[in-house]
């Protein structure tokens, strides 16, 4: 076994789960900490911590803020977001040992693909977008694209036996002997992990702040 | 003066010195900015800003100057908030200094700050944008910021500073109005209800211990003297306690244009206000109908200053007033209002202030034909006279203003039918004064206690 694919499967792992956990922790320890602001509310605004809950449901299930003022890239946005939350629960599954996860991996995995490529499409095309468009966020979404491709034309989201990589990982012993077809899908995922908390895409966690300090204010 | 960014220029050439070097002195100012020690105001709102935006777009189509102006690429919201965020990654963060092209991280040059300088006054503040951004990502409060740090450079506009903040701590009002002149006028408008009404109102100045100081935006006694007189007799049919205050008291101007640039400036003039009604033992300090007013007694300055250095009430001359009709101990007959009237949300009072019922349930019980303009509360489009705007004309100011905000406003206006637009805030009035005059509509503004005064059955 060559020493990149020794890496990628036994190390890359635990380095990624670890700069995940630490940049985030440190994102979110960063923001916790900040001295609280003037009032700077938006009204209306939701009150209970109930309220606040069906709110917050509500954008990450439907986005509805995009599909109320930005329609055209509501759908395609919803399509990569609901794959993500998919293929989150591959995850889960997996670990957990349901095999109904292959079903979530994959359609996940065709989600993310199409919602990513679309999205990047229409940064590329509308020229609204294009202008406020960095280089960074085609690469993001290039990132996802790639990831989801790779994991689809690898077989792993299909791949109910892939779990016991994961819970080898999981007990620290990680399984060696991977089909070569999954190498390239795993180095992206892990490279992804530990991308997240160095970019914008670590915006579920900071949406707690700019909501639930800012436009909602401390709660009563 | 010299074109820096488009056809205005809201900074004069001695505030801006376009010509000048400027970048050093603004990267300090900027640095210290993003100290949460020295700038913790809205140190959150205003990092999570500059860190979080996904480039989505969702407030470009919100977004009244950018819609307006046909969508030109320099007034969309992203493009003014980049113009700092640039800067920002570029000289303080990580990968801004590591791959800059890749994050859209560039240089600041002289000309780049001549053009931010006078974008971020292209905006109001408005937040319609931060209402409908998916992370909740505000582009006001960067263009704020951005005007605190050029604040900090000694870079900002005449009307806001010199004859704003600075005046208004000097006389005691913005419109410089010394304390005889200002009992003159009082005097005057007493004798004008009579004349107009028929009927005597004593109007109570500089009383020591009264139950309500009812403050105006002070530009209302010259230019809205009918929302001053309004207030008047509204108070006087109450039989409450009550008083305005003259400059000998201290400050006797609603306004804070350091909501609108400064934080230095802002907490200046708050703390006049506070020492004025504390001076005056009075119980209740009342705002008048000013938007931004508002916002600054009765948000900003809890978390600014302790409530045991403020030992008194703030409440919006409309929640009095609403609550006076609904107690019955002000009787109004909506007929003598028969006109079709609409209300325009000011967004400091509505957005920003929740003040979305009181003024409704005022018109509905004064008027007899209440509309809404469509949009309105909270998705109302902002009049285009805020964050200073309503008072700002030169370099063709007010063109721009009309061409954008008051396009939208106009096209508004005349849907509604209306012929009397019903404003809670003086820069409000400002602007829709110039708006009905620049599009010749045949509609009038009138102030709520104006309205209410009208239909006063006494
Ligand atoms: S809506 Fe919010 S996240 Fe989207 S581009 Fe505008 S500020 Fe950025
Ligand atoms: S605050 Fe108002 S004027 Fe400014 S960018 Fe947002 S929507 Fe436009």
């Amino acid at each position: 076994m060559a020493l990149w694919e020794l890496f990628t499967i036994a190390i890359l792992p635990y380095l990624a789960i670890a700069v995940l956990v630490l940049g985030l922790g440190y994102k979110i320890i960063y923001w916790l900490k900040a001295p609280v602001n003037l009032h700077w509310e938006l009204f209306p605004y939701p009150r209970t911590s109930g309220e606040q809950a069906g709110e917050l449901l509500t954008e990450v299930f439907t986005l509805r803020s995009l599909y109320m003022h930005n329609r055209r890239i509501w759908l395609p946005s919803l399509v990569m977001h609901y794959g993500i939350y998919l293929v989150v629960f591959w995850l889960l599954f997996l670990v957990v040992g349901l095999p109904l996860a292959v079903y979530l991996g994959v359609t996940g995995g065709c989600l993310v693909a199409a919602g990513s490529l679309l999205l990047f499409l229409s940064r590329l095309i509308n020229p609204e977008l294009r202008r406020i468009s960095e280089p960074v966020e085609y690469l993001n979404l290039a990132f996802l694209f790639l990831l989801a491709v790779a994991g689809l034309i690898g077989g792993v989201f299909r791949d109910f036996s892939f779990r016991t990589y994961i819970i080898s990982l999981l007990t620290l012993k990680p399984h060696l002997s991977l089909p070569d077809n999954y190498l390239f899908f795993l180095l992206l995922f892990w490279l992804f992990m530990l991308y997240i908390p160095f970019t914008r895409m670590a915006h579920f966690a900071v949406k707690y702040f700019t909501y639930h300090k800012v436009k909602w204010g401390e709660m009563e | 003066m010299r074109k820096v960014f488009d056809d205005y220029r809201v900074l004069s050439d001695e505030s801006l010195k376009p010509d000048e070097p400027r970048v050093e002195k603004f990267l300090q100012a900027m640095k210290k900015s993003l100290q949460k020690k020295d700038n913790w105001t809205f140190w959150l709102p205003y990092t999570l800003s500059l860190d979080t935006c996904m480039k989505c777009g969702t407030c470009a189509e919100v977004c009244p100057v950018y819609l307006a102006s046909g969508k030109k690429d320099i007034y969309h919201p992203v493009y003014r908030s980049d113009m700092l965020r640039k800067v920002y990654k570029r000289y303080f963060t990580l990968p801004g200094r590591l791959f800059p092209a890749l994050v859209g991280a560039e240089d600041l040059t002289e000309e780049k700050l001549n053009a931010m300088a006078e974008n971020i006054y292209r905006c109001t503040i408005c937040r319609r944008c931060a209402y409908v951004c998916p992370v909740a990502i505000d582009n006001g409060v960067i263009a704020r910021e951005a005007r605190k740090i050029f604040d900090a450079i000694d870079i900002a506009p005449d009307e806001l500073k010199k004859n704003g903040t600075q005046k208004q701590i000097k006389f005691g009002n913005a419109t410089g109005t010394p304390a005889n002149a200002f009992l003159d006028m009082i005097e005057f408008l007493e004798e004008e209800i009579e004349d107009t009404k028929g009927y005597k109102v004593k109007i109570p100045v500089d009383k020591e211990g009264a139950e309500y100081l009812l403050m105006h935006n002070a530009g209302d006694y010259l230019a809205f003297a009918e929302t001053v007189m309004g207030a008047a007799e509204v108070m006087d049919a109450a039989g409450v306690d009550w008083t305005l205050n003259s400059p000998a008291t201290g400050v006797n101007d609603a306004v804070n244009y350091g909501v609108f640039y400064s934080d230095v400036e802002f907490t200046n003039v708050l703390k006049a206000h506070v020492e004025t009604a504390k001076k005056m033992g009075i119980k209740t300090l009342v705002v008048g109908e000013c938007g931004h007013a508002y916002e600054a007694l009765k948000y900003l300055m809890l978390r600014l200053i302790p409530p045991a250095e403020r030992p008194f009430e703030v409440k919006s001359i409309l929640e009095l007033e609403d609550e006076w009709i609904r107690e019955g101990r002000i009787k109004v007959n909506p007929e003598k209002n028969p006109e079709p009237v609409t209300y325009h949300d000011s967004c400091k009072l509505g957005r920003l202030g929740g003040m979305y019922e009181e003024p409704r349930r005022i018109l509905k019980a004064c008027c007899q034909d209440f509309r809404e303009l469509t949009p309105n509360r909270e998705m109302s489009i902002c009049c285009g006279g805020g964050s200073g705007f309503a008072i700002m004309e030169k370099g063709d100011f007010r063109k721009f203003r009309m061409e954008t905000y008051g396009k939208l406003k106009a096209e508004q206006l005349k849907a509604s039918g209306a012929s009397i637009i019903a404003l809670a805030c003086s820069n409000c009035k400002g602007q829709f004064r110039e708006i009905i005059n620049y599009y010749r509509l045949p509609v009038r503004f009138a102030g709520i206690s104006e309205l209410i005064a009208n239909a006063l059955v006494r």
